[in-house]
């Protein structure tokens, strides 16, 4: 089984892609589409209808997309066994989070009309392909300087000039996602870890597996017990929660906290 | 038939497109097609009759794996992977009437970002002689310190077609419709050609579809016809260039804020290099 991530920011034309990209492969491979949203979508209902492939709706509500996301990951795998290829979409709205996994393909679909590469986190530098979508609207030389900026921030990127409109690229992706590694029976690992927010992700952990991020979240309530929680830096992190995430990653020690309850 | 090795782009001197199934099934209509460096095609067709299909096969040098089943050859050769699929080698540059210059930045220090993009060194001579392309083109002067977003709609066209032309590596210059942006279209189109580009255009305007060595006709998602350009048309698109010129010609006046007296009725016909 294959596991493709599909990240960028709302309006960038993740959607579009992906369904000349599955037109491409829904053929030859049993496909799972796997739509992650905040409030609402209906593109789910859309691709399983126009293209016969079986499509998941995932809402995240009140919780972050992307730490929701991360939870979902294992139990969406475990539930498809049977699929050669699951392709993800996020809810694309931090640049900080993405979640791409180590063992997958992390696709990261960005405007060309979007503003510096630079300005990006890791949705753009940990991605395994850049889909540079919309260069119909731009000159080709700024095509490609946009094309060597993002090779400065992400070198091994493969940078793809997609358009969602005439499904110029997917052929492209497809190619590569063929030529993807398979996922195997190994736990599946975040390539970044994600800014804090309220479970076992939050305190780093970066195993996809219930059990690992319940440990690791009690792990890190314990540490919270012990200290005041007044952000104020003086163990040398800007906040706790960093400070915890540090503790449990033994790149600090408990007692660098002066308040610390003993 | 042993598989192609191009590693530079420079090395494509020739494509060859061999027929594919058209949206009805059919097997399109040609034996072989066979564009040349420095030729000129025009692709003409209603809108949705199949001609992005076509581009894009092209791009991707297609070998019977695209919707179409069409099979693309470089130089009379099969292309191997890395060609078609490393994004770095990107066959076809674009260039199109909905393009605009989005990067608030001067045009010399753009050119400059280009050049260096492409990893060539940069010589302010190179900027000096595509601006002096780029105004042959647009008729109303561009200076290096203008920045990019005040280039009116003719100067920013320019600037592109010369851009491509001399610093784009891509071999093959796609154009589509840019029949209303006030640019001499002949002088745009011989930029190109001189520097060894295959040129295909989409258009549906007279002149530049007369000009071109051939046209392909595009129906129901297939090529329809093949038509090499003959002498009479290439006559009669000389003629039609003359009168878009001359109508440039006067628009530049009336901008300048000059009277218009007086109309040429007749025409020297235009020596074009490709002739000669």
């Amino acid at each position: 089984m294959k596991l493709i991530i599909f990240a960028g920011t709302p309006g960038s034309g993740k959607t579009s892609i992906i369904k000349y990209v599955i037109d491409e492969l829904r053929n030859k491979f049993k496909i799972c589409f796997v739509k992650f949203d905040c409030l609402k979508t209906a593109d789910d209902e859309y691709i399983s209808k126009k293209y016969k492939v079986k499509s998941i709706k995932k809402l995240a509500q009140d919780l972050c997309p992307d730490h929701f996301t991360a939870l979902e990951i294992p139990k969406i795998i475990k539930e498809n066994q049977d699929k050669d290829i699951i392709i993800l979409e996020t809810a694309g709205l931090c640049l900080r989070c993405s979640p791409y996994v180590k063992e997958g393909l992390g696709i990261n679909v960005i405007d060309v009309a979007a503003g510096s590469p630079e300005r990006y986190g890791p949705i753009l530098t940990q991605a395994d392909i850049v889909a540079v979508s919309k260069g119909d609207l731009i000159s080709q030389a700024e095509r490609e300087i946009f094309r060597a900026n993002i090779l400065k921030v992400n070198s091994k990127a493969k940078v793809i000039e997609v358009n969602g409109l005439t499904g110029e690229g997917a052929l492209d992706i497809a190619e590569c996602i063929k030529s993807s590694s398979e996922l195997g029976n190994k736990k599946l690992t975040l390539k970044q870890p994600m800014p804090s927010a309220v479970c076992g992700y939050c305190y780093g952990n970066k195993i996809l597996d219930e059990e690992s991020s319940r440990k690791r979240f009690l792990a890190g309530k314990e540490i919270k017990n012990l200290i005041p929680n007044l952000n104020c830096g003086k163990c040398g992190f800007k906040s706790c929660n960093e400070f915890i995430r540090a503790v449990l990653d033994k790149r600090a020690k408990k007692e660098q906290c002066p308040f610390i309850k003993k | 038939m042993k598989n192609y090795k191009v590693n530079n782009l420079k090395e494509i001197k020739k494509i060859t497109i061999f027929p594919g199934l058209n949206k009805l099934g059919q097997k399109e209509k040609f034996e072989k097609i066979e564009i040349n460096k420095g030729e000129v095609v025009a692709i003409v067709g209603l809108t949705g009759a199949g001609k992005s299909q076509l581009l894009y096969d092209i791009e991707k040098l297609a070998q019977k794996d695209t919707k179409s089943k069409r099979k693309v050859l470089v130089n009379d050769k099969i292309p191997n992977r890395e060609l078609r699929f490393n994004p770095e080698k990107k066959l076809i540059a674009s260039l199109s009437q909905g393009m605009n210059f989005l990067t608030d930045i001067s045009v010399k220090d753009f050119l400059k970002l280009h050049i260096q993009a492409r990893g060539k060194k940069f010589k302010i001579q190179i900027i000096k002689e595509i601006i002096n392309e780029a105004n042959e083109i647009s008729g109303e002067p561009i200076s290096p310190e203008m920045n990019l977003l005040n280039l009116s709609g003719g100067q920013s066209r320019a600037l592109m077609v010369a851009d491509i032309a001399n610093i784009s590596i891509s071999p093959i210059i796609l154009i589509d419709e840019i029949e209303n942006a006030g640019i001499y279209k002949e002088k745009a189109i011989e930029a190109l050609i001189k520097e060894g580009k295959i040129v295909l255009i989409v258009t549906h305007d007279p002149s530049l579809a007369l000009n071109a060595t051939k046209r392909l006709i595009i129906k129901n998602g297939g090529v329809d016809k093949v038509l090499e350009t003959t002498l009479k048309e290439k006559g009669i698109a000389s003629y039609l260039s003359w009168i878009e010129d001359y109508n440039l010609d006067i628009r530049e006046k009336i901008r300048k804020g000059e009277r218009i007296n007086e109309v040429y009725l007749f025409c020297e016909p235009i020596k074009s290099k490709r002739e000669s």
